[in-house]
């Protein structure tokens, strides 16, 4: 039962294709990262996702029904660019967000506190949004979204403009939710991000899905053709047959192997063979930025 | 609807309570009150205080015309008389003109047969003083009028009564409140037009503040945005009707004491709102406010910035300038066809048909026909600017120009 099912999804602005055949399918308790670079229809198809826009053609469903507005109360969504009223003290307008969601004013005010512990962030609640600086007012409006314990997530770009440390918590509070069973769709230009965070992506790009899946599931469809080593003495096992191309740093070797199952054995036998001192042997699975390169060629600005 | 009040809820305690409402609650009546005061002296302390001089060979009569001009009703000039003149009198007169010691001077040549006009001849330095002229004509007149009763055989007392300004008694009461009923409807209309105006804008504004701070995105992931839009426009209003009311509980208080009443002076009665005048006020403030926030609230969604705003809010000044503009006809005329017919069009009938209402009796079926008609428009302004705010809440960047705005309207059902 998906949380969030898009099917074929298409929106035209004028003339210009803002988002075409767009089909993908969020899980509870699954972490989903939406991937692009600027202006490829990532917030297009957010908000086609939480009826701000209507698709021209394609159908969505949130909750596997198809969308209404009541369906809403269970989605918290972050905005890409942060909103909040700036004069307003941010425990009344966290109050406020909450009982637009169906919260009585005392639950609201409950939870907005809650929530302002979790994210050690206590102090600001009597403060005007305007006092506040930029981080601060970003965990304020990702508290803004959660206030309503939505099963939906959707968080456009939450990590931009935070430091390391609020980052990484941030980070914790969305595992913390996914394993409550919360579906998270989060977008992001940091692959390293994407890499560790989530079980599924999709890459947009001009309007289109150019790869999606689960992660390990993309990964495994990309050989694991690349070695590092670190070594010391004889060099033969870099002209072994199975190589395919070598970049030879000081005592140090980055290897691309043969062919589509690319097998590293013989590699490492005729290094032993040779009385190489071996240090480090690594196989490493491809890069999320290298798939993303190989996938659409260099294009990618993200 | 919940929403509707949560949004209009919030809005009005967020403006209610900024240092704005408070200073233009206490500051605005303040202003209004010095301003009438202020014209109340003026009006009072106008009198023509010129330095003339009065040459005749008849000295009885420059005298007399010395006395009118310097004590009169309307004027406490200085008044020189040169009586009998002699041949240099002009020149030197001429010469003080010039060099702005005297204001100007009146010469008086007397009738070659009795009991014929004078010749007059004035000569004044400004060109342009008006005042002063007529002022100096108004008193001859006087003067030639008195001495022309005296001539026909009246005695001064006889002269005096006939000479006293008419003291009309108006059929409904006993004391005349005409002007004091003149100037409450007056203050009204500003007062409705002033905040119709004032909180029109406001609802443009804080929607592009929303606009810009991009709140709203957050706002439309869970609210319509014709909720938004009604739980603004209400919010706002509510504000404007509270700052009203205080000012209006404000005028009745102050107006019914005794401090008011010395002021104005004996003649000037308790300005009086009837209990109907106060009906019609707030039944034609809301629909005015109503009318007007709705299309402000579509200025608001097409635009990104206040400047923006600033070219397009002539939608909001020309109608609403243009009733301050027909004012007199409605004020002189309430009842000729063209009043009847401009306090029915929509866009006017908020300010015009309640000055029509307060001024003179208006029959019932024209009152209902505007108010009927304002609602239809109401509607339809109403209906048209959710849809465009519905897409132009969302458009930043690009102003539309109005075929995209036609557009809106159409497809955004």
């Amino acid at each position: 039962m998906p949380t969030v099912d898009l099917e074929k999804v298409r929106k035209v602005y004028d003339q210009k294709v803002a988002v075409e055949g767009l089909t993908l399918r969020i899980n509870p308790g699954e972490m989903f990262g939406l991937l692009g670079p600027n202006g490829s229809g990532k917030t297009s198809s957010i908000r086609m996702m939480i009826g701000i826009t209507m698709p021209d053609s394609g159908t969505v469903s949130l909750f596997d029904q198809p969308f209404t507005r009541d369906s809403l109360k269970r989605v918290g969504y972050l905005p890409e660019e942060r909103g909040l009223y700036k004069k307003m003290i941010v425990l009344k307008q966290l109050a406020f967000m909450g009982q637009l969601h169906g919260l009585t004013a005392a639950e609201a005010e409950r939870r907005a506190r809650r929530w302002a512990d979790r994210l050690q962030i206590t102090e600001a609640l009597p403060k005007k949004t305007e006092e506040l600086s930029k981080g601060m007012q970003q965990k304020i409006q990702f508290i803004a979204s959660l206030m309503h314990d939505p099963d939906l997530i959707i968080l456009d770009e939450p990590f931009s403009g935070l430091d390391p440390v609020n980052a990484s918590l941030l980070q914790d509070t969305m595992l913390e939710l996914r394993g409550e069973r919360k579906a998270i769709l989060f977008s992001t230009h940091r692959m390293d991000q994407v890499e560790r965070m989530c079980d599924a992506i999709a890459l947009i790009h001009r309007g289109r899905v150019v790869l999606e899946g689960g992660m390990r599931e993309i990964k495994s469809r990309y050989p694991r053709n690349r070695v590092e080593v670190l070594y010391g003495g004889d060099t033969t096992f870099l002209r072994n047959a199975e190589v395919q191309e070598v970049k030879e740093y000081a005592g140090r070797a980055e290897i691309t192997l043969r062919g589509t199952e690319p097998n590293a054995q013989p590699l490492l036998a005729d290094a032993v063979a040779h009385g190489t001192r071996i240090e480090k042997f690594e196989v490493k699975e491809p890069t999320l930025e290298e798939i993303f390169i190989s996938t659409v060629g260099g294009r990618v600005d993200a | 609807m919940h929403n509707v009040w949560l949004i209009a809820k919030r809005e009005y305690t967020e403006r209610i309570r900024t240092r704005g409402f408070m200073i233009a609650t206490i500051l605005i009546p303040l202003l209004m009150s010095a301003g009438i005061a202020g014209t109340i002296l003026i009006a009072k302390h106008s009198k023509s205080n010129s330095h003339i001089a009065v040459v005749s060979t008849d000295m009885k009569l420059a005298t007399d015309v010395q006395d009118e001009l310097e004590h009169g009703s309307e004027s406490e000039m200085m008044v020189d008389v040169i009586s009998p003149p002699s041949a240099k009198t002009r020149s030197n007169l001429d010469a003080a003109v010039k060099a702005k010691d005297l204001d100007g001077y009146l010469w008086i040549n007397p009738p070659k047969t009795s009991g014929a006009r004078p010749q007059l001849q004035y000569k004044q330095g400004a060109s342009a003083d008006l005042a002063t002229r007529s002022t100096v004509s108004h008193g001859l007149s006087n003067v030639l009028a008195r001495e022309n009763l005296v001539r026909h055989g009246m005695n001064q007392e006889q002269v005096a009564e006939a000479m006293k300004p008419v003291d009309m008694e108006t059929e409904t009461g006993a004391k005349d409140s005409t002007a004091a009923n003149f100037a409450a409807a007056y203050v009204t209309f500003f007062l409705m037009y002033m905040v119709i105006m004032l909180y029109g804008m406001n609802v443009a504004r804080s929607i592009i503040e929303e606009k810009t701070s991009r709140v709203f995105e957050v706002m439309l992931a869970t609210v319509k945005p014709v909720e938004m839009m009604a739980g603004k426009v209400l919010g706002v209003g509510s504000v404007g009707l509270t700052q009203v009311g205080i000012w209006m509980l404000a005028a009745v208080i102050l107006t019914h004491t005794a401090l008011i009443a010395s002021v104005m002076g004996s003649s000037g009665s308790q300005i009086a709102f009837t209990v109907s005048q106060v009906a019609y006020f707030i039944v034609f403030f809301l629909l005015g406010y109503l009318l007007y926030s709705a299309m402000a609230a579509a200025l608001g969604a097409m635009t990104n910035s206040e400047q923006e705003l600033q070219q397009l809010n002539m939608f909001l000044v020309l109608p609403l300038a243009a009733c301050m503009v027909m004012l007199p006809l409605i004020l002189n005329s309430p009842n000729i066809l063209a009043s009847r017919i401009l306090s029915l069009v929509p866009f006017f009938a908020p300010l015009l048909m309640y000055m029509r209402i307060s001024v003179s009796p208006v029959p019932w079926y024209e009152i209902a026909g505007s108010i009927a008609i304002l609602l239809v428009t109401i509607y339809a302004i109403l209906a048209v600017t959710s849809r465009i705010y519905r897409v132009g809440i969302l458009m930043y960047g690009k102003k539309p120009n109005l075929p995209e705005i036609l557009r809106w309207v159409k497809y955004s059902a």
